[in-house]
């Protein structure tokens, strides 16, 4: 199914905090036997993965950074689980593809299950569900409130990334971003000169659908900002 | 016969009891000279929920009508077909249908969700389910022949309104509903915002629902706002900056219902929900200091009500299913009560201020079920709300004080309690009730979750 509603009580398995994630099991390339211990986090997400097109794109151009594709639809999840597998056992001779992973899970419920404060570098939004009716606007996976939770999960000087063929979603999205004090705004001479957002623009699937049908598509990328004094 | 209480609330010195049956408040007063207690109060939510609904109901239709022709005016400058204008202004606009529930839907209950005392206790705040509203009462005692509460203002919110805090200034109250997001709404004016656009907007939101909410100030002086919802997070984020997360609470394995900030530990909370445990922690280091296992505490007085669902039943029906509904303190003395959903027990527990561990001092076995349950902090006292559909006329709350050495109930002011509510009530038709037909008492259990195969 197409869709899948964040605020249901989905059959979800999410580890009770950060520390008692798992990552061996989704990187055990990286996970060190004599320390028994990963000797790398995951530093980029991909929040709504989709069918991985970003994930496998960005794979290359980041070996030293783990990253991890979150989805909340079942069948989908399972789908890019079976294409990394398939990767990584076609590059088995360099050991490519060892970096990302998928995930089923709630974004919007679970972030902070999964990362620790400041823990990301770079958070992808690509081509969200953009929720027309405005009774559904808090199914959005860019609001004022969630906001505050990527904030969290960010380190300073992180990046929040946001494609859309929606112009409507595309505005709303900017707005959110534009109004949260810890984000600020990256100019388009920025987006010209970032490597992640031509993958963005050209890796994803919903990405290349767009680009079939000749349709728009906007960016939009912020910067996480340092915390103001607390006051 | 009297409806039980649904909620009760003390002031501190224990002078002043709040009291909610279905959509009344009722106040009682102690008056220590005489020894009893005396009526000093009283407010009805007449609001016609109705009425609410059909406001609601309306902007909604103006919303999608604008809407639609929003989307219809864009149609036809893209095809740029000059249509007469006729067509779409003919459209007599309907006026909006109230939706009546069909056969077979739950029914609708009208009551005071909870009641709570400003820091200062000049104002009284409570959430009505009719519109879904704060109402702010101020409070004056000068007069005793005077009905103590006066409306200040009734402030509509969008989603139903479900626990609530004040700032540590108490300009501000903070309501946290079941949509997730938490409100600030100002105490001491009058101005009431509008619900839709550009109205209130949430200065925080959680997806999932929201059960409690507390505020205190860490070493500097500096607010943080704690807020608890049924997935099992209790966050901690800066106030008035709600932007700025600090921590999350992790180790809860169930929803968490109750929310408990101590003035005598630094840095303690403590918490529980549908765990068969009470947490304790340090919330400056994120650290769980201690949990106290209850499920051997629990078992004397567990009965048919606590058997899960027989959807959710295993098949030797002897799954059992319970929930902590709130967690309540004092001001001076290092201890902490407990009670659990549908059960007569109350648990007093010693705690210790420095390390945060929490030792179990007392078990008092109440007549009946317990419903509510508060502190009038100051005074060393906790009040218990009882379900006391069986006992008629009396246990409608048990107040259980400090004598220096232990808790010990305080049989002549329960008796006096239960004297004044029979004399004050027992001719009122809405504290009245007949039958089967109660308002819901026990709704802590419901927030248990079942997963999508269940949904």
């Amino acid at each position: 199914r197409a869709h899948s509603n964040p605020f249901s009580d989905h059959q979800l398995e999410y580890p009770v905090n950060p520390d008692e994630m798992d990552w061996q099991k989704l990187y055990p390339h990286f996970f060190d036997e004599a320390t028994n211990r990963m000797t790398k986090q995951v530093t980029i997400a991909d929040i709504g993965c989709g069918f991985g097109g970003l994930l496998i794109d960005l794979s290359p151009e980041f070996p030293e950074n783990l990253i991890l594709g979150m989805e909340i639809r079942v069948q989908v999840t399972n789908y890019v689980e079976d294409r990394i597998i398939a990767l990584r056992t076609n590059h088995a001779d360099n050991n490519s593809f060892q970096n990302i992973n998928v995930l089923r899970g709630n974004a919007m419920k679970f972030l902070p299950n999964f990362f620790h404060k400041s823990q990301l570098e770079k958070m992808f939004f690509c081509f969200p569900d953009p929720h027309f009716k405005q009774r559904k606007h808090k199914a959005r996976i860019i609001t004022n409130t969630l906001l505050s939770e990527y904030a969290y999960a960010l380190k300073e000087g992180g990046i929040i990334y946001t494609i859309t063929d929606v112009l409507d979603l595309h505005q709303w999205m900017a707005k959110h971003l534009e109004e949260h004090p810890l984000f600020e705004r990256l100019s388009s001479d920025w987006e010209d000169q970032d490597k992640c957002v031509q993958i963005m623009r050209n890796a994803t699937e919903e990405g290349k659908k767009v680009e079939r049908k000749k349709g728009d598509k906007y960016v939009a990328c912020f910067v996480r900002i340092p915390n103001p004094e607390i006051v | 016969m009297i409806h039980p209480l649904q909620a009760v609330v003390a002031n501190s010195d224990g002078s002043i009891v709040f009291c909610v049956i279905k959509n009344m408040i009722q106040v009682f007063r102690w008056e220590q000279t005489k020894g009893e207690f005396v009526a000093a109060g009283r407010w009805i939510d007449e609001e016609d929920n109705t009425s609410a609904i059909k406001t609601k109901v309306t902007e909604e239709q103006h919303r999608q009508r604008a809407e639609n022709d929003a989307k219809r005016r864009k149609i036809e400058e893209d095809t740029s077909i000059n249509k007469s204008e006729d067509n779409a202004q003919t459209k007599k606009a309907k006026d909006a249908k109230v939706p009546v529930p069909g056969a077979g839907a739950p029914p609708v209950y009208n009551y005071v969700r909870n009641v709570s005392l400003s820091r200062d206790e000049k104002l009284l705040f409570a959430c009505t389910d009719s519109d879904k509203a704060l109402v702010v009462f101020a409070l004056d005692f000068s007069d005793p022949s005077k009905n103590c509460l006066t409306v200040q203002k009734r402030q509509p919110l969008p989603k139903r309104p479900n626990a609530l805090t004040t700032t540590t200034d108490g300009q501000k109250v903070l309501v946290a509903d079941k949509f997730g997001d938490v409100y600030s709404v100002n105490a001491r004016d009058q101005k009431v915002i509008g619900t839709t656009e550009n109205g209130l907007e949430p200065i925080l939101g959680h997806v999932s629902l929201l059960t409690d909410i507390a505020l205190t100030t860490d070493s500097n002086g500096k607010q943080l706002l704690f807020t608890a919802d049924r997935d099992e997070h209790i966050r901690i984020t800066h106030f008035p900056q709600t932007y700025i997360i600090d921590k999350w609470l992790f180790g809860s394995k169930q929803f968490v219902s109750t929310l408990c900030l101590p003035q005598w530990g630094s840095n303690l909370l403590f918490s529980a929900g549908g765990d068969n445990f009470v947490s304790s922690w340090n919330w400056e280091s994120g650290h769980l200091l201690d949990s106290l296992d209850i499920s051997e505490l629990i078992e004397p007085f567990l009965g048919d009500a606590q058997l899960a669902p027989e959807r959710f039943q295993n098949e030797t029906n002897t799954l059992v299913e319970y929930a902590v509904t709130e967690i309540v303190t004092l001001s001076n003395l290092p201890y902490i009560a407990f009670c659990v959903e549908q059960t007569k027990a109350l648990f007093i527990c010693k705690i210790d201020p420095t390390l945060g561990t929490i030792t179990l001092a007392q078990t008092i076995e109440l007549p009946c079920n317990i419903v509510s349950l508060t502190s009038a902090s100051a005074s060393n006292t906790f009040v218990a709300a009882l379900d006391n559909r069986e006992s008629g006329t009396f246990n409608f709350a048990i107040f259980i004080s400090w004598d220096e050495v232990q808790f010990t109930i305080d049989g002549e002011k329960n008796i006096c309690f239960d004297r004044c509510i029979t004399e004050e009530l027992g001719g009122n038709s809405i504290a009245n009730f007949e039958g089967q037909v109660i308002y819901p008492l026990y709704h802590i259990g419901s927030l248990r979750k079942r997963g999508e195969l269940y949904a």
